[in-house]
């Protein structure tokens, strides 16, 4: 025999409503990233007219040079904004349940320092080598990156049996391991600097279709991924201890999202640099916004970091024309008030 | 409900956290269907522990143990949660899931992470949380909520996880004296109705009396004294583990014995 409950005939409705709520937002997200979208298409250097533009976007034989911006530069950086700021903000959401660390971001396990370190070696060769490497350079970045990810995943295995405080301590440890190489690298450069410097601040301005057709298998599928341990992340929202008690292997779930969240990191940041903030907070604003429950919060995310990080190109883009000023910067002048405002707001 | 069928049964349990000292050594007992089983001690006897081997997150380093006669060492820990569940002693959660929430994650183990949760989920969740006398706090927010009603939620949600064994460490600490009563009447309800199965660490050594068929007495990882709570709670088992002399009278309606120190 076993231990049942009498049902009770009616369950409270709002007991149920997360699937409602994740529509609503993802219903809300996708409308605003296509309006996102289509306002800032507007934006740039150039300026086209908005009714040029719907133009271009059903048929592009109108202007060849207008079409080429739209199709060649705006078009493909908007999509792989939309691209690295739901990756982003998906890991930087599932890093912080499997660490239960609100503080965790996208970087926090290392696979950025690795990617940076890769990135910046592979500048360096070309100033030094005279080889031409710039179309090398996520080669460079994606092998540092997995380099890192290995180095983190073996001496969190030798430490502490893959606890959360293992995993933790060891990807802090590699961040500052490399980003120490990395400073060495800088100290040491001349012409180069630049190219680091933006690198390490994230650069949307070189997308093109060959690198969105790249990292869009891995974001998706490493996403859906993700998605479906939302559960799971909940349950270890309650401890350690409470998730094996609820049959969760807390130790294969973390190393589980800890190497499919390295990969789409690592393959974003090899094409768009070292792009900081909105893995941190974009979790943040979700979460006040729709609650904790990861299978809500973890899709909206994804669609709110993509508004986020286009808004924030765009500005990036176009603050200072014709200068651009790195969108790393942008991510954190934009975000840090946004989200000490809301946090103020939550707490009154 | 007589008191037959063997839930849990333990033979020669050993175990160390660090290899050459022993926190267990040689612990045996078992569990009938309908049973509550007290584990008393001081500080530092191994209820814990003890309470973790039994849930299966620690592997005992020697040793027999049968769930419903089944090889507890064998059993992946998916398979356990379909059997046990935990009241923790302490909780902490990171993000601020609703107390409705809480409770609803009990139900992890029946739900297949792609087909989703069914409305019986959602049923038997509600009911444990009227049970428990936690559904107002339902849209509550978990981490502002006080240390009673958090243990209130936490208990509904081991309940709502439809366990055969439900395990609780010192599951009273931070309930107020109404609470613990009617708790421990939900639960003694649940022994006899619906054939639950209970181990519990306790602290407090009268409710333990109070509430347990049998008592483990342990004392520096052995078992000092299992028995009834007449039998195990005597003046020199209690001087013998606790160090104290203590007074011991009979309950003036319960006849258990109840310690004055």
């Amino acid at each position: 025999m076993k231990f049942s409950i009498n049902k009770s005939p009616k369950v409270i409705t709002s007991y149920i409503n997360w699937r409602k709520k994740l529509i609503l937002m993802l219903l809300i997200g996708s409308l605003g990233i296509l309006g996102v979208s289509l306002a800032c298409l507007n934006f740039g250097v150039v300026s086209i007219h908005p009714k040029e533009i719907f133009s271009l976007i059903w048929n592009s034989s109108s202007d060849k040079t207008n079409s080429l911006i739209i199709w060649q530069l705006r078009i493909p950086r908007i999509i792989m904004a939309i691209l690295a700021g739901a990756a982003l903000s998906t890991v930087g959401g599932a890093f912080q349940g499997i660490l239960r660390n609100p503080l965790a971001d996208p970087y926090i396990l290392g696979v950025s320092a690795g990617a940076a370190l890769g990135a910046c070696i592979g500048i360096a060769l070309q100033y030094t080598t005279g080889y031409y490497l710039a179309s090398f350079l996520p080669l460079f970045a994606f092998t540092g990156a997995m380099f890192s990810l290995y180095l983190v995943y073996m001496s969190s295995k030798i430490s502490y049996t893959l606890e959360s405080t293992g995993l933790l301590l060891a990807g802090v440890a590699i961040n500052f391991l490399f980003s120490a190489l990395i400073t060495v690298l800088l100290a040491l450069s001349k012409s180069e600097l630049h190219s680091m410097i933006f690198w390490l601040m994230g650069d949307l301005s070189t997308a093109n279709w060959n690198k969105i057709t790249i990292i869009t298998i891995p974001a998706i599928v490493g996403s859906l991924f993700l998605f479906l341990s939302s559960l799971d992340l909940n349950a270890l929202s309650l401890g350690e201890e409470e998730a094996l008690h609820l049959g969760v292997d807390t130790g294969k779930l973390r190393i589980r999202i800890f190497i499919i969240g390295s990969i789409i990191i690592a393959s974003i940041v090899s094409f768009t640099g070292l792009i900081g903030f909105v893995g941190l907070i974009v979790p943040h604003i979700t979460r006040l916004l729709v609650g904790p429950d990861h299978r809500v919060m973890l899709p909206t995310s994804a669609l709110f970091g993509a508004i986020f990080l286009i808004l924030c190109d765009t500005f990036a883009r176009t603050i200072i024309t014709p200068t651009e000023i790195p969108i790393g910067a942008v991510t954190a002048i934009v975000g840090a008030p946004l989200f000490i405002y809301l946090l103020r707001r939550r707490n009154v | 409900m007589s008191i037959s069928e063997t839930i849990l049964k333990i033979e020669n349990v050993d175990f160390s956290y660090n290899g050459n000292q022993k926190t267990l050594s040689k612990i045996s007992f078992s569990v009938s269907r309908g049973e509550l089983l007290g584990i008393i001690g001081p500080n530092g006897s191994g209820k814990t522990t003890l309470l973790k081997i039994v849930s299966g997150i620690l592997k005992p380093n020697k040793g027999n143990m049968l769930l419903l006669n089944q090889n507890l060492n064998n059993l992946s820990i998916e398979k356990i949660a379909k059997f046990i569940s935990v009241v923790p002693q302490d909780t902490w959660v990171t993000f601020s899931f609703k107390a409705k929430e809480v409770v609803f994650i009990g139900r992890l183990p029946y739900i297949s992470r792609l087909k989703g949760e069914t409305l019986e989920d959602y049923q038997i969740s509600q009911e444990a949380m009227v049970k428990t006398q936690s559904l107002p706090l339902s849209e509550k927010n978990i981490q502002k909520i006080s240390g009673g009603e958090r243990q209130r939620v936490f208990i509904a949600k081991a309940l709502a996880q439809t366990p055969q064994l439900l395990l609780l460490d010192e599951f009273t600490s931070h309930l107020d004296l109404n609470y613990k009563y009617e708790m421990l009447n939900l639960l003694k309800k649940a022994l006899t109705e619906e054939g639950l199965t209970i181990i519990s660490v306790f602290h407090d050594l009268n409710l333990a009396s109070i509430a347990s068929h049998r008592l483990i007495l342990l004392n520096v990882g052995k078992i000092e004294k299992i028995g009834t709570p007449q039998e195990v709670l005597n003046e020199e088992n209690l001087q013998k583990v606790y160090g104290v002399k203590p007074i011991l009278i009979d309950h003036p309606y319960l006849k258990v014995p109840q310690v004055i120190m």
